[in-house]
C-alpha cells in the first residue's frame, strides 16, 4: 500500500533548452526529429570550430540585469519559473520549500582569462566584484531562492555530468527527512569557453553532430539549458490539490571509484546503481519500459554504458529500449540529468519513446533495443533515466506515470 | 530531519589545517595567521595557511601529483579520519560507503592555472590533464578512487552552511539505508584570486596586514584546510546497516547526531525549538560567521532557544575564515575545547547544539549527544 508520506511525486516540470522555454516546445521539437546541434565557428571563443547547441533567445528576466547574476543563474530561475507556471504552483506554496540545484560551472561564464593575470585589476572593473560573487556554484541555489523568496533549506551540488539527476535524488531524500514540504530540484549549465575548451583539450568532442551508441561515434557535443522539477510527497501534493505528473519510484547513487574521467570499462558502477534503484522502486527488469541513457557519444562512455545495460537487464524477456537524447541538443553537463529526467517524464506521460538520432550502426548489444528511426509508442508505465559523470559518479532515477 | 529517525555516530576525525595534518581532535594551541608567500602581494599579507607537508609521509602510498591542493587535503583528511575511526576498509562493504564533500570555491588553484594557460596559449591550447582537476567534485572523486569507495559521491555547497548541509545530507543517506558509513568532508584552499577578491571587497581584518594585530581584531582572516568526519549508521531496519552496525558495535564515539536543520530563512528559534522537541542542550558550539560569538546573533539565538544557563563555546577565528565550509572545524574545535576532550569522559557528556546563523537570517542547527 502506498504511504503518502514516503511517496515522492513530481508536480511541476520546467525546462529551458535549445528548443526554447517549456516542456511542450521540447516535446514538439524532439517528436518532429528536429536537431538543435549546429556547426559554429568562433562563437563561444575565438578559434573554436565545432558543433554545439545554444539557447539563443533567453528573454530578459526582471531584476537580473545586475552582474551578480550569471547566465547560469538566469537559466536556473527561468526553468523554475516555467515549472511553477506550468504546474500552477503559487509562490506561497514554496515559501518554506527547499532548493537543490546542480551546476558544474556556477558563474564561470562571467569570468575571463585576465582574472588570472591580475585579479585585483579584474575586480576593479565595473561590476567586477559583483560578477565574482556569482562564481561559487552555491550561488545558483541562492539566486533562485532570493528570486522567489524561498526560505527553506537550500544547497547546490556539483557532481560533474551526473549533477542534475543527483539533485533530484537528494531532493527526494530531503522530503523523506521532512526537511522541507516541497523542493525545487534540477540542474543548469550554459555554454562557456572554460568547459568547451576543456572538453576540446580532452579530444572528447565530435566536430560534427554526435552519434551516441553508434559504432562510429567520435565524441560528444556540448549544449546548454536547465530543468527544474517540483517535488513533494504525495501527502503534500494531495493536501494542496496539486496535479501529479509522475511518481519518482526510485533513486540511487553510486561511484565507479575508477578514474578521473573514464568510466569503469564494464560499467560496473552504473550496473550497481541501476540495481539499487530497481530495488528501491521494487520493480523487476521486465517492468522498466525505457531507459533514457547518459549516451554522450564518446567511445569510452557508450561502450561501458552498453555493457552496463546488458548486465543490469539480463534476464529480461525482451531487449530493453534505450536511447540517448543528447543526439538532439548535446550534452548540457550539470543540466543534463535534470533535462533527461524531464524527457523521461515526458515519455511516460506521452507514451512516446524518442529515438537516438544518427544511430546507423549501433553497438552490438543483444540485450538492448537501441531506439532509432521512428518514434515508438508502446505502453510505458515505468521509465528510467541514467546519468554518469567525470569522477565516476552515477545516478539513476525511475519514474512512473501514475500511482500504482 | 526528524528526531524519530535513528541517530548516526561520529566515529572518526581527520583534518588538514594550519595545525598540519592530524587524526582525531585538534590540540588547542594559539594560532596566528602566517605570511603569504605563494604569490606576490603588494605588501605583507597574512592568512591562516596550511603548512607545507609531504602527503606520502602522512599517508603512505598516496599519489598527489598534479592534483589541486584541495584534492590532496581531502585525500589526507579522509585517510586520517578513517584511521582515527579504526576502520579496516578491507572488512567493509565499500559499495556502502558514501563520500560527501562541502566546498565553497572548489579547486580554485587549478582553475586559476587553467585560466593562465588559456591566457598564454588561447582557449585552444589548454591543458587536458588540468581540466578535470578543476571540477569542484574532483576532491570527492579522488577520495572515492583512493579508498575504492563505491557508494554515493556528492559535492555540495551552500553560501553559509555548506559543512552543516553535508553532514545533514550524509546522515540522510545513512538513515535511509543508502549507505552504512559516510566520509564527510568540508573545506577550501586559498588562492591568489580568492584572497584578492576578499581584499578588493574590503572584507579583510586589519590582522591580515598588520603583524601586531591579533586574530581577535575585527574582520575576516581567510583560512584554508579540510576537515573530515567518519559518520556511521546506528541500527537501521536495513539488513546492510544492521550488519554494519553490529560489526562496529564497540566503536568509540565522539558524538551522536540525532537531528539537524538548515534553512535560508524563517523563524530559527521556532524551527529549532520544534527540532529539539523536549531536548535541552546546555552546550552550544557556535559555527557562525563574523563577530565574536559572545555578542553575535548566534549567541543571541542560542539564549533564545535554551536560556541564559547554556555554556557557549565561541567560534574560532581559523574556522570562521573558512566561511561556509567551517562547520566541521567548528565542531572539532568545540569538542577539543570541552573541559575534558577525551571521548567518553563524563565531563564531556550531555547534549550539545552546533548552531550557526547568517546575516540574512539563515541558520543551521544540529543536536549532538555527547557520549
Amino acid at each position: 500500500m502506498t504511504d503518502p508520506y514516503k511517496t515522492i511525486v513530481v508536480t511541476g516540470v520546467g525546462v529551458v533548452s535549445p528548443y526554447g522555454i517549456g516542456l511542450d516546445c521540447l516535446q514538439t521539437g524532439m517528436l518532429s526529429g528536429k536537431c538543435c546541434l549546429e556547426r559554429t565557428k568562433d562563437e563561444v571563443y575565438p578559434g573554436f570550430e565545432g558543433t554545439i547547441a545554444q539557447v539563443r533567445s533567453l528573454p530578459p528576466l526582471a531584476g537580473y540585469s545586475s552582474p551578480q547574476y550569471s547566465r547560469t543563474d538566469q537559466l536556473a530561475v527561468m526553468a523554475a519559473q516555467n515549472a511553477m507556471a506550468s504546474s500552477g504552483c503559487e509562490r506561497s506554496a514554496l515559501l518554506d520549500g527547499g532548493i537543490v540545484m546542480a551546476s558544474t560551472l556556477g558563474g564561470l561564464t562571467e569570468i575571463d582569462t585576465s582574472i588570472a593575470k591580475d585579479p585585483a585589476a579584474w575586480y576593479r572593473r565595473p561590476g567586477g566584484l559583483l560578477r565574482a560573487a556569482s562564481y561559487p556554484f552555491a550561488h545558483v541555489a541562492d539566486a533562485m531562492g532570493e528570486h522567489f523568496g524561498i526560505r527553506g533549506p537550500r544547497c547546490a551540488i556539483s557532481v560533474a555530468c551526473a549533477s542534475g539527476a543527483m539533485a533530484i535524488a537528494l531532493a527526494a531524500n530531503m522530503l523523506l527527512d521532512e526537511a522541507a514540504p516541497i523542493v525545487l530540484a534540477g540542474g543548469c549549465d550554459p555554454l562557456c569557453p572554460f568547459t568547451l575548451s576543456g572538453f576540446n583539450s580532452l579530444q572528447a568532442l565530435d566536430p560534427n553532430p554526435c552519434s551516441p551508441f553508434d559504432q562510429n561515434r567520435k565524441g560528444t557535443n556540448l549544449g546548454e539549458g536547465s530543468a527544474v522539477l517540483i517535488l513533494e510527497t504525495l501527502a503534500g501534493a494531495t493536501a494542496r490539490n496539486a496535479n501529479v505528473l509522475a511518481v519518482l519510484r526510485g533513486w540511487a547513487m553510486t561511484n565507479d571509484a575508477f578514474h578521473p574521467t573514464a568510466p569503469q570499462k564494464e560499467g560496473s558502477g552504473l550496473v550497481d546503481c541501476i540495481r539499487l534503484c530497481m530495488g528501491m522502486a521494487e520493480v523487476s527488469v521486465d517492468d522498466v519500459g525505457y531507459v533514457n541513457a547518459h549516451g554522450t557519444g564518446t567511445p569510452l562512455n557508450d561502450s561501458a554504458e552498453a555493457q552496463a545495460y546488458e548486465t543490469a537487464f539480463r534476464g529480461r524477456k525482451l531487449p530493453i529500449p534505450v536511447s540517448s537524447t543528447k543526439s538532439y541538443f548535446g550534452h548540457c553537463l550539470g543540466a543534463a540529468g535534470a533535462l533527461e529526467a524531464a524527457i523521461t517524464i515526458m515519455a511516460i506521460r506521452s507514451g512516446a519513446l524518442i529515438p537516438t538520432l544518427r544511430l546507423t550502426h549501433p553497438i552490438e548489444s543483444p540485450g538492448v533495443d537501441w531506439l532509432r528511426g521512428e518514434v515508438k509508442r508502446p505502453p510505458l508505465p515505468l521509465a528510467m533515466s541514467a546519468s554518469s559523470g567525470f569522477g565516476g559518479s552515477n545516478t539513476v532515477l525511475i519514474f512512473e506515470s501514475g500511482l500504482s | 530531519m526528524t528526531s524519530h529517525l535513528p541517530s548516526v555516530t561520529i566515529t572518526g576525525i581527520g583534518s588538514v589545517s594550519p595545525h598540519g595534518p592530524l587524526a582525531g581532535l585538534i590540540p588547542l594551541s594559539p594560532l596566528e595567521p602566517t605570511a603569504i608567500s605563494a604569490w606576490a602581494t603588494p605588501g605583507p599579507r597574512r592568512a591562516f595557511l596550511v603548512p607545507p607537508f609531504r602527503p606520502a609521509d602522512v599517508v603512505p602510498g598516496v599519489k598527489t601529483r598534479r592534483l589541486d591542493r584541495l584534492s590532496v587535503w581531502a585525500l589526507i583528511a579522509s585517510a586520517l579520519a578513517i584511521k582515527d575511526a579504526e576502520i579496516d576498509l578491507s572488512q567493509v562493504d565499500r559499495s556502502r560507503v558514501a563520500v560527501v564533500f562541502a566546498t565553497a570555491f572548489g579547486c580554485v588553484e587549478l582553475t586559476e592555472a587553467f585560466y593562465l594557460s588559456a591566457a598564454a596559449n588561447g582557449w585552444n591550447g589548454t591543458d587536458p590533464i588540468t581540466f578535470p582537476e578543476t571540477l569542484a567534485s574532483a576532491p570527492t572523486s579522488h577520495v572515492a578512487m583512493f579508498h575504492s569507495l563505491r557508494g554515493p559521491n556528492i559535492t555540495v555547497s551552500n553560501k553559509y552552511f555548506s559543512g552543516e548541509s553535508a553532514m545533514i545530507q550524509a546522515a540522510g543517506l545513512l538513515r535511509h539505508g543508502q549507505a552504512d558509513l559516510a566520509i564527510v568532508l568540508a573545506g577550501d584552499a586559498l588562492a591568489r584570486t580568492l584572497y584578492s577578491w576578499y581584499e578588493e571587497a574590503d572584507l579583510l581584518s586589519p590582522a591580515c596586514y598588520n603583524l601586531d594585530r591579533t586574530p581577535e581584531a575585527d574582520g575576516f582572516i581567510p583560512s584554508e584546510g579540510v576537515a573530515a568526519l567518519v559518520m556511521e549508521s546506528s541500527a537501521c531496519g536495513d539488513v546492510h546497516s544492521k550488519a554494519h552496525s553490529e560489526a562496529r558495535s564497540r566503536t568509540r564515539s565522539y558524538a551522536r547526531m540525532s537531528s539537524g536543520r538548515w534553512a535560508a530563512g524563517g523563524q530559527p528559534a521556532e524551527i529549532i525549538g520544534r527540532m529539539l522537541g523536549g531536548s535541552d542542550p546546555r552546550l552550544i558550539i557556535c559555527s557562525g560567521n563574523g563577530a565574536p560569538c559572545a555578542n553575535s546573533p548566534t549567541a543571541g539565538l542560542a539564549r533564545e532557544i535554551v536560556g541564559e544557563g547554556a555554556i557557549v563555546i565561541p567560534a574560532q577565528s581559523f574556522a570562521q575564515g573558512l566561511a561556509g565550509t567551517g562547520a566541521l572545524f567548528h565542531l572539532i574545535l568545540g569538542l577539543s575545547s570541552m573541559p575534558s576532550s577525551k571521548p567518553g569522559s563524563s565531563s564531556a557528556s550531555g547534549q550539545a547544539l552546533l548552531l550557526g546563523t547568517a546575516r540574512d537570517n539563515g541558520f543551521a542547527a544540529m543536536l549532538l549527544e555527547l557520549p
